[in-house]
């Protein structure tokens, strides 16, 4: 061990330190302070009168939502390396879920319970997945791929043509409250005296069960299980010629990373009231796969600031037709008018380009956090095999 | 009879006596025998690769597997270990057939092979490396790494320490939270034998092992191979350096154009004629 070490060498110590993790959460104090600050700067806004708190709760609320989709597709590309590309299809599976069975708008008249609706959301969507899963994951990766496109598709089409199942293009609208039974009244009503109680708890809500996903997919990924699963990513013959068997793995990734996905469906449902078969177009998987790059692939915290960078952007460019600056620099181009939706496309491009030039491993590429506590290398063990080890070498 | 030594020969190179031969067949040969194949047949498209291949590997030896390039080595080592099926033949593992079957499950018979360009997971660490290997991990059921985590740390840190000492063995320990990625060529070899021999393996299956090894580390491979054999492991070696499998190993198989050209030991390998032309007539 060198003794000299610089200030720099200083400040990653001190950063470590921070990265021990109270109550076995897999988050550490650094991800704490890290949203606290987050939460300030986000309650800043609002005090300076920049958001709206009901828009900034809403915005809050989407970024849970995209949170819980990049999660998702994290497990499946980012951990075991598998290429989906129906995360929307997933999502509609979840949102048609909470629609049909709970809306009043919807053509069944149901009006079962959201958690009914949850359950059978995560239900069709796991068996969704084995079946995709089944004929795809034992052939090479890009297979998954182009059944997947395939199947976004079919998806979409069979959502807006089955007209008497699911109110075709019409949409369904209408959505019961969800969880009433949460408290969040008093607290909304410290803050403002006009703020909406339902996103108030809306946002409470998905962000809480973002919360417990997150720590449960930590579990997952730091466990022996995640370890052979990024060895599948990195080599899936050495997975097997080490005894693993890579499809049920891959399986259970693709399965957990589809559930997540439909869980952010099912939520939409209930933030937005209203559901057609629009939602499910292919760009919105993609928004999910820039997210998930911006945020760095394979890493629990990258996927999380990938939801906040990506609801950044897309809500963000919404108001650059108010900014004079960007109106002006459009008005001096002769012959090209703002749309806003090109140039937000034309700005995630740019911030890709940006990202894979500076930061090819995203915003927060995954390391040395990923080791399961009990094989960490800090452990007083370890500290006994260095000794031992360093007396051999005196000794020789 | 009288002399129990049929049981215990840890060397049943020196083929001399007929008596025990005939005695260790029967019910004692799947102890000796654990590999078995037989009548081994692949081909690709047109081309026979392997064609009527059959031998034994006896428990507790080194085999060498040489050949010219192109010869079927590979494709055998293939069809051994779940790649590949074979168009016909049946290979034996400690008794039970197991043609056919997905890698995963022959590598959990106890039957492990590594690879001819090391694979090291060059994102994890080289303890992580070797965690990986270990079968039937608690922890690899996602139900335990979620809700039994004390079940999991404890199987964990055996598994740590096992890993430690195996690091030991190969004197690759202090490079055990390295990066598997900035480890030497050489010091893959080692991580690549290290690791599989975490997965409790009865007998390795090593492709070209000391392909792109200099002199000094294929040294300490073949030491620790040696090492190995003496604690009971059953080795097969592909290898095209035909020097180096005549001084270590006790049985020779030779390939030549996806058939078994002869076997037997050493000295009987090099005298033959047949052998002689396959390597000066064909190759080399
Ligand atoms: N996957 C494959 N597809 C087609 N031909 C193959 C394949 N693998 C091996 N072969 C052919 O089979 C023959 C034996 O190859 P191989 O088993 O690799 O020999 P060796 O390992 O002894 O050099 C060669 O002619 C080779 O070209
Ligand atoms: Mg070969």
């Amino acid at each position: 061990m060198s003794e000299s070490q610089s200030d720099g060498a200083g400040l990653t110590e001190r950063l470590d330190r921070l990265r021990v993790e109270p109550g076995n959460l897999g988050v550490s104090i650094l991800d704490l302070v890290a949203v606290g600050v987050f939460f300030l700067f986000f309650l800043m806004l609002v005090a300076v009168g920049v958001l709206s708190l009901n828009y900034g709760m809403y915005l809050l609320g989407l970024a849970g939502m995209y949170g819980f989709m990049i999660v998702g597709l994290n497990i499946q590309w980012g951990y075991a390396g598998l290429i989906n590309f129906s995360v929307i299809a997933f999502w509609g599976i979840g949102a048609y879920a909470a629609a049909l069975l709970t809306s009043p708008g919807s053509p069944h008249d149901l009006l079962l319970s959201p958690v009914i609706a949850l359950v059978v959301a995560i239900v069709a969507a796991a068996i969704v997945a084995v079946l995709i899963g089944i004929p795809t994951l034992r052939l090479r990766a890009d297979y998954l791929a182009i059944a997947s496109l395939g199947f976004a598709e079919v998806i979409r089409l069979l959502f807006l043509n089955e007209r008497e199942w699911t109110a075709g293009s019409r949409g369904i609208s209408g959505a019961p409250e969800l969880f009433e039974w949460l408290p969040v009244e008093p607290a909304v009503r410290l803050l403002s005296t006009t703020a909406s109680v339902g996103t108030a708890r809306n946002t409470v809500v998905i962000l809480g069960l973002l919360f417990i996903g997150y720590v449960l997919v930590r579990r997952i990924h730091r466990s022996p299980w995640g370890r052979v699963i990024r060895t599948i990513r990195a080599d899936e013959d050495l997975a097997k010629a080490l005894g693993k068997n890579t499809y049920m793995m891959k399986m259970q990734a693709f399965v957990i990373g589809c559930v997540l996905m439909a869980v952010a469906g099912w939520f939409y449902m209930y933030a937005f009231e209203y559901l057609d078969p629009g939602e499910l177009e292919p760009l919105q998987t993609f928004y999910v796969w820039v997210a998930l790059i911006l945020g760095g692939t394979g890493s629990d915290r990258g996927s999380i600031v990938g939801a906040v960078t990506i609801v950044a952007i897309l809500e963000g460019t919404r108001f650059l037709n108010e900014i004079d600056l960007v109106v002006a620099l459009f008005e001096a181009i002769p012959g090209i008018a703002l749309n806003v939706s090109a140039v937000r496309l034309l700005l995630v491009g740019l911030l890709i380009i940006l990202v894979i030039r500076f930061r090819p491993q995203g915003i927060l590429p995954p390391k040395e956090e990923l080791i399961w506590p009990g094989a960490a290398p800090d452990d007083s063990r370890s500290q006994e095999r260095q000794a031992t080890r360093e007396q051999r070498g005196v000794d020789e | 009879m009288s002399e129990a030594t049929g049981e215990s020969r840890s060397e049943p190179a020196h083929v001399g006596d007929d008596e025990e031969l005939t005695a260790t067949r029967g019910t004692a040969d799947v102890n000796e025998i654990p590999l078995r194949v037989r009548n081994l047949r692949k081909t690709f498209g047109g081309i026979t690769a392997v064609d009527n291949a059959g031998f034994e590997v006896e428990r507790g030896t080194m085999t060498g597997l040489i050949g010219p390039n192109g010869a079927g080595k590979s494709t055998t080592f293939n069809c051994i270990t779940g790649v590949h099926t074979p168009d016909s033949g049946v290979v034996e593992f400690n008794g039970t057939d197991i043609t056919g079957l997905e890698p995963y499950e022959v590598a959990n018979r106890g039957l492990v092979r590594t690879f001819q360009i090391a694979r090291e997971l060059s994102e994890m660490t080289v303890l992580e490396n070797m965690l990986v290997a270990p079968k039937n991990q608690r922890g690899e059921k996602l139900w335990r790494s979620v809700l039994a985590r004390e079940d999991v740390n404890q199987q964990e840190y055996e598994l740590v320490e096992r890993a430690w000492e195996t690091l030991d063995f190969f004197d690759i320990d202090h490079l055990a939270e390295e990066y598997a990625g900035n480890l030497s060529g050489g010091q893959r070899k080692l991580l690549e034998l290290a690791r599989a021999l975490l997965t409790d393996p009865d007998m390795l299956l090593l492709d070209e092992p000391f392909a792109g090894v200099n002199p000094t580390l294929e040294e300490r491979l073949l030491e620790h191979i040696h090492d190995l054999r003496d604690q009971g492991y059953t080795f097969l070696i592909v290898e095209h350096d035909m020097d180096l499998i005549m001084q270590n190993c006790s049985k020779v198989i030779v390939m030549h154009q996806g058939n078994i050209l002869t076997e037997g030991t050493p000295d009987q390998v090099r005298n033959n004629e047949q052998v002689i032309e396959a390597y000066l007539g064909g190759e080399v």
